[in-house]
């Protein structure tokens, strides 16, 4: 019996290999990268890592894109340069003559507006709709009003099912005008809901609502259908038009100058007719039942069929020609693309290597051409070998991204323990205590420059920010004493709360508070999704943060500061602070803009600091000495289409 | 033999057991000569064993169930947002409708969609590869895992047990003393460590085979071996111990005694009932090695299962945690029964009765 099992294992590894060894080799490809982990999504709308947007940049095209050198906006889709009206409010596009999707079609204004209007959505859950909500006139006003009407469709298909809704949800049904329908309907859901906070009186109206013989299935239907019927009319009040198939003319809320930068981002790029083929629809209408704007998601999928779907449709350099998850993406030159006699790559495979370790060592024996990211545990010695030029196919790309902690400038108390960050005296003794030269030469030595201001120094033309506070211990042990933390009754004790790649800068920013100001410092240590949590809730007293820039322009930085901001984690709140922001965007000059703008960075760095900023990333990349045409630039963004291998 | 027949007993050589017992005659089919009890192929097969695989599939099923709703409850009881899977905080509104839409706002909801979807053979979304589903992750990844796994399995027999064998009969010789030795570095060494050497110097160095990835034969020796050794190490000691304790027992020495030759005596007579403790680890170590090694799956960049399961875990991803939790459970069980049967032909002694 040990023979037969023994041969069923010699037979075994046999035929794997048989296996194995009878498929066919497919031809390298001509431009080959790395990507750690695969791609979360290839929805131009939803995408917000990096790793995603260059293949987006690639694979699709926006109104205007991106210089390979300076990431200065360049003509796209759209002619250049584009129309802009005296207010400044007015852009009118004209797409290109020859600019077609991958299947022939040609790319009209039509696509980009539903590119858009599908980013703005509450169904698509986009982490970047603020770019279009924010700037586009009516587009917060039309997202705010579906936002309801999803809210009361959601709460009348749960009651339709039998579900209990929430407080909330119930609060919003009775505000939406189907209410009265189902007050007039009679029964027992027809008494008045209760006061606010009257919990007990809610708990019971809740038990009425669902337990009571209402035909929640009709009233949600009704109110389906009247949401469905006032949609389009309210998306007509969104500034997009048409003016005719090739030209887009978008109205803003406000100038914008950074506007053109915007329209090169993934979120903003149009999006092929055929995806509405794998629309969910309920009752005929292309809304699901809660009244969201749902796709089937495997549209991105080049090999989809359903519905008389053909695969996915880009308008870039690139076609997507074959996606295997966590293996590789293979992208295909697009043969309709404008400018296809300039792309020299046919072919570009993104590889998925999980260790960063294994991909260095593929780049090094030349299995791959290029790798955007190094994060490898010895990156000292990466950077190293970088800034001395003993390699110089390494290259430290001077990035503009912000690596900084948040001081939690509202709580009270943070668990139990008073919070002392709340006088900004104590922020700025901390800032003065730290010493981020030697933070970033001695304890990282990774390359990156120590920052002293939100913005990046000498990276956005047209803007440089203050100077921030250096080193001075002694002026931080006044302002403490000046704050009322004379010796005898100390600063308590402070938590630094961190992800595992952090522990090095905390340890050393604890010893530099605990030597220069007395200040006893404890380090907390959390995994990355509780951590992202507990800081969002700020739950915390000082947390690290990153920030990385999406347009070339300080505003970028200084919005999450803004008071309510969803990115503003930190809690600050200055009315002084918004009020120049606010004149910065209405102001006509470019020069009173960034002094203005300035001003309210050195609110930020000098005088209240919210923040701490520590350092300004340098990224090390690698791009072997044959490939020509990808260049180190701040924003990490590599067009494929001007990359050229000698082989 | 006729003097010890029972008085009125019929033997079978007189006619099926029905015409024996005075029943009517029965169909042509239950006549058919290849109709037999499945206790005529094999002595240790039989109506009990069928019963045996009958209860334990049923059993199965209850802890495939249990083992949903441990997971379940772990899994809406750690903390962070499930759907907050971008760089940047999601509004809250967008946070909502997401929740909304995968149904993930009432727990109630999704546990019971999320376990009919799984009676169905579909396992829903996954939040992590938005694009993806985690039938389709699931798809593409455990075929990869199985072969590496059932790769790995193979070859650590294949080492480990004539290694045992052969350690047991040259106990405390130089061959015995290597063997533990070997045995004692596989057990230890941890597979990155063994993994990068192998790396390091096959694909660096002597540049035989490609660096990592997946798809071509050039791909499949290293993860296997790697994957191999510390199984091979721990068959080798079961084996080994096995060995030792057979080659000590009456019926060695009775057939040593018979004249029977040593080869015969340790690899017919002796292998058998030594490789039931193998048996019953290879169970579970093949479900284990099937579902991958998310160590070595790292270090190769081979596209497993095994990573899935820690970064389903990291990203707080409920649909991808529930699905691999309960493909792994159902191999596991699988598995296991299938080692129970494998008992029952192995040493007809044991009748089905484990």
């Amino acid at each position: 019996m040990i023979r037969v099992l023994l041969l069923g294992c010699l037979l075994l590894i046999g035929l794997a290999g048989a296996w194995y060894g009878s498929r066919a080799s497919e031809p390298p490809a001509d431009f080959r990268y790395v990507n750690p982990s695969d791609l979360h999504t290839l929805d131009p709308a939803r995408m917000s890592w990096t790793p995603d947007l260059r293949v987006a940049l690639n694979v699709w095209e926006g109104l205007t894109s991106y210089d390979p050198q300076t990431t200065a906006p360049v003509e796209g889709t759209a002619l250049w340069p584009p129309t802009c009206s005296p207010d400044r409010r007015v852009y009118t596009f004209a797409l290109r003559p020859d600019a077609r999707w991958s299947n022939g079609d040609p790319v009209t204004a039509a696509d980009f507006i539903r590119g858009w209007r599908r980013a703005v959505e509450p169904g698509t859950a986009a982490d970047y709709a603020f770019l279009i909500t924010d700037y586009v006139a009516g587009a917060k006003e039309y997202g705010r009003w579906r936002l309801e009407g999803v809210g009361v469709l959601t709460a009348l298909s749960r009651l339709s099912d039998g579900w209990r809704i929430t407080p909330e949800q119930a609060q919003a049904l009775v505000r939406h005008p189907i209410w009265r329908d189902v007050q007039a309907a009679g029964g027992p859901a027809s008494l008045p809901p209760p006061a606010a906070d009257d919990k007990p009186a809610w708990d019971a109206f809740l038990d009425r609502l669902t337990r009571g013989a209402v035909d929640w299935r009709g009233f949600h239907d009704a109110a389906f259908e009247a949401h469905v019927a006032e949609m389009d009319e309210r998306f007509a009040s969104v500034g997009l038009r048409a003016v005719d198939e090739r030209t887009l003319e978008v109205r803003l809320a406000r100038p914008c100058p950074y506007f053109l930068d915007l329209t090169a981002f993934p979120t903003l790029m149009p999006i092929h007719a055929s995806i509405e083929l794998l629309r969910e629809c309920y009752r005929g209408a292309p809304l699901t039942a809660e009244g969201l704007v749902a796709y089937d998601p495997q549209w991105t999928k080049p090999d989809y069929r359903r519905n008389g779907y053909g695969g996915l449709v880009s308008n870039g350099a690139y076609g997507v020609a074959d996606w295997r998850f966590k293996r590789r993406l293979r992208l295909a030159a697009n043969p309709y693309y404008h400018d296809r006699e300039t792309v020299a790559c046919q072919t570009v495979d993104m590889l998925v290597y999980p260790d960063v370790s294994t991909s260095l060592l593929a780049y090094e024996t030349g299995e791959v051409d290029f790798l955007p990211a190094m994060e490898v545990p010895f990156d000292h010695e990466i950077a190293r070998l970088a800034e001395s030029g003993e390699r110089p196919d390494f290259h430290l790309c001077v990035t503009l991204a912000t690596y900084f902690f948040n001081f939690n400038c509202a709580s009270e108390e943070v668990e139990g323990r008073p919070n002392p960050l709340r006088d900004a005296r104590v922020r700025r003794a901390l800032s003065l205590a730290t010493d981020r030269e030697a933070l970033v030469k001695r304890v990282l030595q990774r390359g990156d420059r120590p920052a002293h201001s939100l913005v990046p120094p000498d990276a956005i033309p047209g803007y440089q920010p203050p100077a921030g506070l250096r080193p001075d211990p002694e002026a931080a042990r006044r302002l403490l004493v000046e704050a009322g933390y004379a010796p005898g009754s100390e600063v308590p004790p402070l938590e630094i709360l961190y992800t595992p790649s952090d522990e090095r800068v905390c340890q050393a920013l604890a010893r530099m508070w605990e030597e220069e100001l007395g200040i006893r410092v404890e380090l907390r240590c959390k995994e990355t999704k509780t951590f992202a949590e507990d800081r969002a809730a700020q739950r915390y007293l000082i947390a690290r943060a990153n920030w990385y820039a999406d347009y070339n322009d300080p505003t970028t930085f200084l919005d999450c500061l803004l008071t309510g901001n969803g990115n503003n984690d930190s809690g600050y709140a200055n009315p002084a602070y918004d009020a120049l922001l606010a004149e910065a965007a209405e102001a006509a000059d470019a020069a009173v803009r960034a002094e203005l703008l300035q001003q309210a960075e050195a609110l930020i760095v000098e005088q209240d600091c919210p923040i701490l900023p520590i350092l300004h990333y340098a990224t090390p990349i690698a791009i072997k000495p044959n490939v020509h045409g990808l260049y180190p630039n701040a924003r990490l963004v590599f067009p494929f289409r001007y990359v050229r291998v000698e082989r | 033999m006729a003097k010890s027949r029972r008085a009125g007993a019929m033997l079978s050589r007189d006619g099926p057991a029905n015409v024996r017992a005075g029943m009517p005659a029965p169909s042509a089919w239950a006549c058919h000569p290849y109709r037999r009890r499945a206790s005529a192929w094999h002595p240790g097969l039989g109506s009990a064993s069928l019963r045996l695989v009958l209860r334990r599939l049923g059993w199965g099923v209850v802890t495939l169930a249990c083992v949903y709703a441990v997971t379940f409850v772990m899994v809406i009881s750690v903390p962070g947002n499930p759907v907050q899977q971008g760089a940047r905080n999601l509004p809250p509104a967008a946070a909502q409708a997401l929740r909304v839409r995968y149904s993930m706002d009432n727990n109630w909801r999704y546990f019971g969609e999320f376990a009919w979807g799984a009676l169905r053979g579909d396992f829903g979304p996954t939040f992590m590869y938005a694009d993806w589903t985690c039938n389709q992750i699931i798809a593409q990844a455990l075929p990869v895992s199985a072969v590496l796994g059932v790769l790995a399995i193979a070859l650590a027999v294949l080492i480990g047990v004539p290694a045992g064998v052969l350690s047991a009969v040259r106990r405390d010789r130089w061959f015995d003393w290597l063997t533990l030795g070997c045995v004692l570095v596989g057990i230890s060494l941890p597979t990155f460590v063994t993994g990068s050497v192998l790396l390091l110097v096959f694909a660096v160095y002597l540049h035989v085979v490609p660096i990592g990835g997946w798809g071509t034969l050039a791909h499949l020796p290293l993860p296997a071996v790697t994957l191999a050794l510390p199984f091979a190490a721990y068959i080798t000691r079961l084996t080994r111990v096995g060995m030792l304790d057979v080659l000590g027992s009456d019926f060695i020495r009775t057939a040593r005694a018979k004249g029977l030759s040593r080869r015969t005596v340790i690899w017919k007579h002796a292998l058998k009932p030594a490789a039931l403790p193998v048996l019953s680890y290879l169970g579970p170590a093949t479900a284990q090695a099937m579902t991958g090694s998310f160590v070595v799956e790292k270090v190769f960049a081979v596209p497993g299962l095994g990573q899935h399961f820690v970064n389903a875990a990291l990203n707080h991803d409920p649909g991808l945690i529930l699905s691999t939790v309960l493909v792994l459970a159902a191999l596991l069980i699988a598995f296991n029964i299938m080692v129970d049967v494998l008992y029952a032909w192995v040493d007809p002694r044991i009748k089905g009765a484990v």
